[in-house]
């Protein structure tokens, strides 16, 4: 049995220690795979995170029978991994970008293909982290759909709420956002 | 004045934001401010908040969407340009000239025919990756009927073939024209010379479907535009290629060629979704031609092209096939005030004239070809086409809003059938849009009144006192008149929710609405008629006593728990329902009034003790004279009074008199089954028989397909039927009667 299952099945029975120590082995298992994906690929490619996110969830076995609610968790974690992937290399190009060239980083860069540019991408996850402090639950499906590509019906699923609640909360939050962005912009 | 916002009780400033967001983005722009106003009051702050989430809703566009452009690492399909044919290389019998575009499809050529004839043809090549054999086969069946096909606004088929590296081609007049959408814009054609336009290609496509050729591909860049003698002619190109090439629209190839088959993704009808590939007929190109009307008149497609793409395959699907678009007339006045003024330019219009231009009847024309049902599209082009003709001819077209009860079916989603609630979701809907405002300034009114106690107060003392008093009667009724305005806003929700046929999440709602209003209790009677739609009884009379319970004054409840009492055989219910209506009503002088809350009393035979206050509300009922329109329900039920007063031979003679008059067939029922009952009393055996005949024939043949909103009336003659024929069969077994 490989240790993500062992994790969620102790997340299902309330160890909430087993789900503090899920997010970084989420995240690493997506960065190994990635790195193990990127030397297979011809250079200049980048990995859409969404394959990248199911790739994993299979290779830990998830297509096999998995609980429900593990498929959920472990999508919600992909789904935070995901972010941090993504903004930590935003925020190393830049810092690189800034004349931080002699801080040589030691981990590779994933090349993950991000679903915008840097600055509105670290804008963008400024505003999510206010807005999830106002809604966590809409924040997640912001994520979800953000960071790791899912349809408003994949990720009506993985939350467990209907096509039709999904899709207003997306556009509350999505017009949330954005509003907070576009203020984000006249301030500077 | 305490007039801070959180005041507002029960719901959270967020949750509270939310909900009118959600409720205001429903509605059409120009209806937002009134909804605003009234939603928030006299919180300028949330209104503004709202004001500016809409404005950021509308501009979001691509933002946090993945871009297309992002899925990088699927394979690329594009041929490169090393793959194309060059000038001056020979396919066939055709010499490529000049490449004259590149599809999804394939490469299009000018190429010159040497013989038999020396002419210049389009030239279009196939991409690699189908199954040339089976393309040329698929031509090869069609090549007869393309040959007949001979129209000036199509585009002839030639020829087709093979290339030497099996890529399959075909030969077809050359057309050099542009897009007919592009030419409409481009010379700023005015609404009728674009409806002109597309008449004339609705009789192409006549043409070609005469011919049993369908086209299966029809979208704006296969519409050429070209000028004869200054001239406009529309001429449709690829007729007979997407029949050849429809391989490609397999399930196992989409999904590599997925850039191919998403070109065009707009124009495709419901059952082209489906890709099954088999069952596809000349409806499917009339609702491409309502896809080229809308965006003739729009310059929009129903469905926006770059969203159905991002969407993914199955989303595309769903949407095509079961979202609803929106009436032209109204995308047009939901677009930003920027773009369509400038549409209207592009039509040589004014845009509240554009708008008003296609409100109505273009609508409905657009809307019966796009309809999901094929059978209920325009069953040829020539329809599609004599109907905008009969539009430019200021004749009334064919083409109809949908009736109000074809839109209740579909609103509830097939969901059963459909005597539920149309008036009374709509009714909700109005309510809950104007409570909140109605009684904001209600409660606000009483306030003025108390001022102007105090203005009027001539004693300065007084004056000192009453100012005191008044104050605090302000906060009271201050605090009232927010808690009210709250309540408006969650019915204003729950009745957009069922114009959504979100029943559940209404219901929901509903349950936790306080205080207790009367105004509410056209949703609860909209929640339970959904119910009794849908066979649960018991969901249904919660709903409908709690329509009684906040709203006791208002006859019109009592009228629907009843019959639906009875039905579920809730007799205890039922009896204590009857008392409740007898000490509100007994005194009505209404005649409408008096006679429904006595037919409700008399479903079932009442006790001995109410049938002379019965008796009296039938006679207020008739007192209405035969001049009222209604008389013959006051009739049937003073004859159903007589009748339950032991009073046969007065009951024959009403309730003859009600059948004698034809009419509502939900009342003929009625009075049969009571004369039935009532002339049995009178031992008129083979007459009762034969009026009990009379009301079940009635009822089998047209009470289900009667008037969809007197269903309480198709209960109470379902259960007298019941009660005359129980009565007949008692009696015959207790003494067969001999003929």
């Amino acid at each position: 049995m490989s240790e993500v299952t062992q994790i969620l099945q102790a997340i299902e029975k309330g160890d909430s220690a087993a789900a503090d120590q899920f997010l970084p082995l989420v995240y690493s298992e997506l960065r190994k795979l990635a790195a193990c994906k990127m030397a297979n690929e011809p250079p200049g490619q980048t990995l859409q995170p969404t394959a990248l996110v199911h790739e994993a969830w299979l290779r830990l076995g998830g297509g096999d029978g998995q609980l429900w609610t593990g498929r959920a968790h472990f999508f919600g974690a992909a789904a935070e991994a995901m972010r941090r992937i993504l903004i930590e290399n935003a925020r190393r190009r830049k810092a690189l970008r800034h004349g931080g060239g002699q801080q040589r980083l030691d981990i590779q860069e994933v090349e993950v293909a991000a679903p915008a540019e840097d600055e509105q991408l670290l804008q963008i996850d400024d505003a999510l982290g206010r807005f999830s402090l106002l809604d966590q639950k809409k924040a997640e499906l912001v994520k979800l759909r953000y960071f790791i590509g899912m349809t408003i019906e994949e990720s009506a699923q993985t939350l467990g709420i209907s096509e039709a609640t999904a899709k207003r909360w997306w556009e509350y939050a999505r017009a949330w956002l954005h509003a907070e962005v576009i203020a984000q912009h006249r301030n500077k | 004045m305490e007039t801070n916002p959180q005041d507002s009780p029960s719901t959270t400033g967020a949750a509270r934001e939310e909900a009118i967001f959600n409720a205001a983005k429903t509605l059409p722009k120009a209806d937002r401010a009134a909804y605003l106003a009234t939603a928030c009051g006299a919180e300028t702050e949330l209104r503004q908040r709202i004001e500016l989430l809409l404005e950021s809703h509308e501009q979001a566009g691509d933002f946090l969407q993945p871009q297309p452009a992002a899925a990088g690492s699927a394979p690329t399909l594009v041929v490169s340009p090393s793959a194309l044919e060059k000038p001056g290389d020979f396919i066939g019998h055709y010499k490529i000239r000049e490449l004259l575009g590149e599809g999804g499809c394939g490469a299009v050529y000018v190429a010159e025919q040497t013989e038999p004839v020396r002419r210049k043809v389009a030239l279009k090549v196939i991409k690699l990756g189908m199954d040339t054999r089976n393309v040329m086969a698929r031509f090869e069946a069609e090549r007869q009927a393309l040959a007949m096909m001979d129209h000036p606004n199509i585009a002839r088929v030639f020829d087709a073939g093979a290339t030497e590296t099996g890529r399959p081609y075909f030969v077809m007049e050359l057309v050099r024209g542009i897009k007919i959408t592009d030419y409409c814009d481009q010379n700023n054609l005015s609404t009728a010379q674009r409806l002109e336009l597309f008449i004339q290609v609705c009789h192409a496509v006549q043409h070609a479907h005469q011919k049993g050729i369908i086209h299966r591909d029809l979208k704006p860049s296969n519409i050429l535009v070209t000028l004869h003698d200054g001239v406009p002619v529309p001429k449709v190109i690829d007729f007979g290629i997407a029949k050849a090439t429809e391989g490609r629209l397999s399930d196992l190839t989409v999904y590599t060629e997925l850039h191919q088959f998403i070109g065009t993704p707009a124009y495709m009808s419901p059952e082209q979704a489906e890709m099954s590939g088999l069952d596809i007929d000349t409806r499917g190109d009339i609702y491409s031609l309502g896809v080229l009307l809308y965006e003739l008149l729009t310059g929009r497609t129903p469905f926006d092209p770059q969203e159905l793409i991002r969407s993914g395959l199955d989303q595309m699907r769903r949407t095509i096939r079961e979202e609803e678009p929106v009436r032209p007339s109204t995308r047009l006045s939901t677009l930003m005030e920027a773009d369509l003024t400038a549409l209207a330019r592009r039509h040589g219009a004014e845009p509240p004239k554009l708008i008003h231009l296609v409100r109505g009847d273009l609508d409905w024309i657009v809307m019966k070809a796009l309809e999901k049902d094929r059978t209920r599209r325009f069953a040829t082009a020539n329809a599609l086409a004599a109907d905008t003709e009969r539009f430019l001819k200021n004749e009334p077209v064919e083409a109809r809003p949908p009736s109000s009860v074809y839109k209740l079916q579909k609103m509830l989603r097939r969901n059963k059938p459909a005597f539920a609630a149309a008036a009374a979701v709509i009714g909700a809907l109005v309510v809950g849009l104007g409570l909140s405002l109605y009684l904001y300034t209600k409660e606000r009114a009483a306030l003025r009144k108390e001022k102007e106690a105090v203005r009027r107060a001539q004693d300065a003392e007084q004056q000192q006192v009453l100012l005191r008093e008044q104050a605090e009667k302000g906060l009271a009724i201050e605090r009232k008149a927010r808690e009210m305005s709250s309540v408006g806003n969650q019915l204003t929700t729950a009745g957009f929710l069922m114009s959504q046929g979100l029943f559940d999440r209404a219901e929901e709602l509903m349950k936790e609405v306080t205080p207790i209003i009367p105004q509410s209790a056209s949703i609860y009677y909209a929640l339970g008629a959904r119910h009794f739609g849908n066979g649960e009884l018991k969901a249904a009379i919660t709903n409908f006593t709690t329509s009684v319970r906040v709203d006791p004054t208002n006859h019109f409840w009592y009228h629907y728990l009843a019959p639906v009492l009875v039905l579920a055989d809730e007799n205890d219910q039922y009896q204590k329902l009857r008392e409740q209506i007898l000490n509100q009503f007994k005194g009505t002088s209404d005649p409408a009034v008096a006679e429904r809350m006595a037919k409700d009393c008399l479903i079932l035979a009442p006790p001995a003790a109410d049938l002379e206050t019965l008796g009296r509300m039938a006679d207020v009922a008739v007192s209405a004279g035969p001049t009222n329109k209604d008389y013959p329900y006051y009739q049937f039920v003073k004859g159903f009074a007589e009748y339950r007063q032991d009073h046969p031979a007065a009951s024959v003679g009403w309730l003859q008199s009600v059948i004698a008059q034809g009419g509502n067939v939900a009342r003929m029922v009625e009075a049969y089954a009571v004369l039935s009952m009532a002339q049995l009393k009178q031992q008129h055996t083979n007459d009762a028989r034969e009026s009990l005949a009379a009301a079940q024939e009635l009822a089998g043949n047209r009470l289900e397909r009667s008037e969809v909103s007197n269903w309480n009336d198709r209960i109470i003659a379902k259960e007298l039927i019941k009660e005359a024929a129980a009565q007949l069969d008692s009696l015959q077994q207790a003494a067969p009667v001999s003929k």
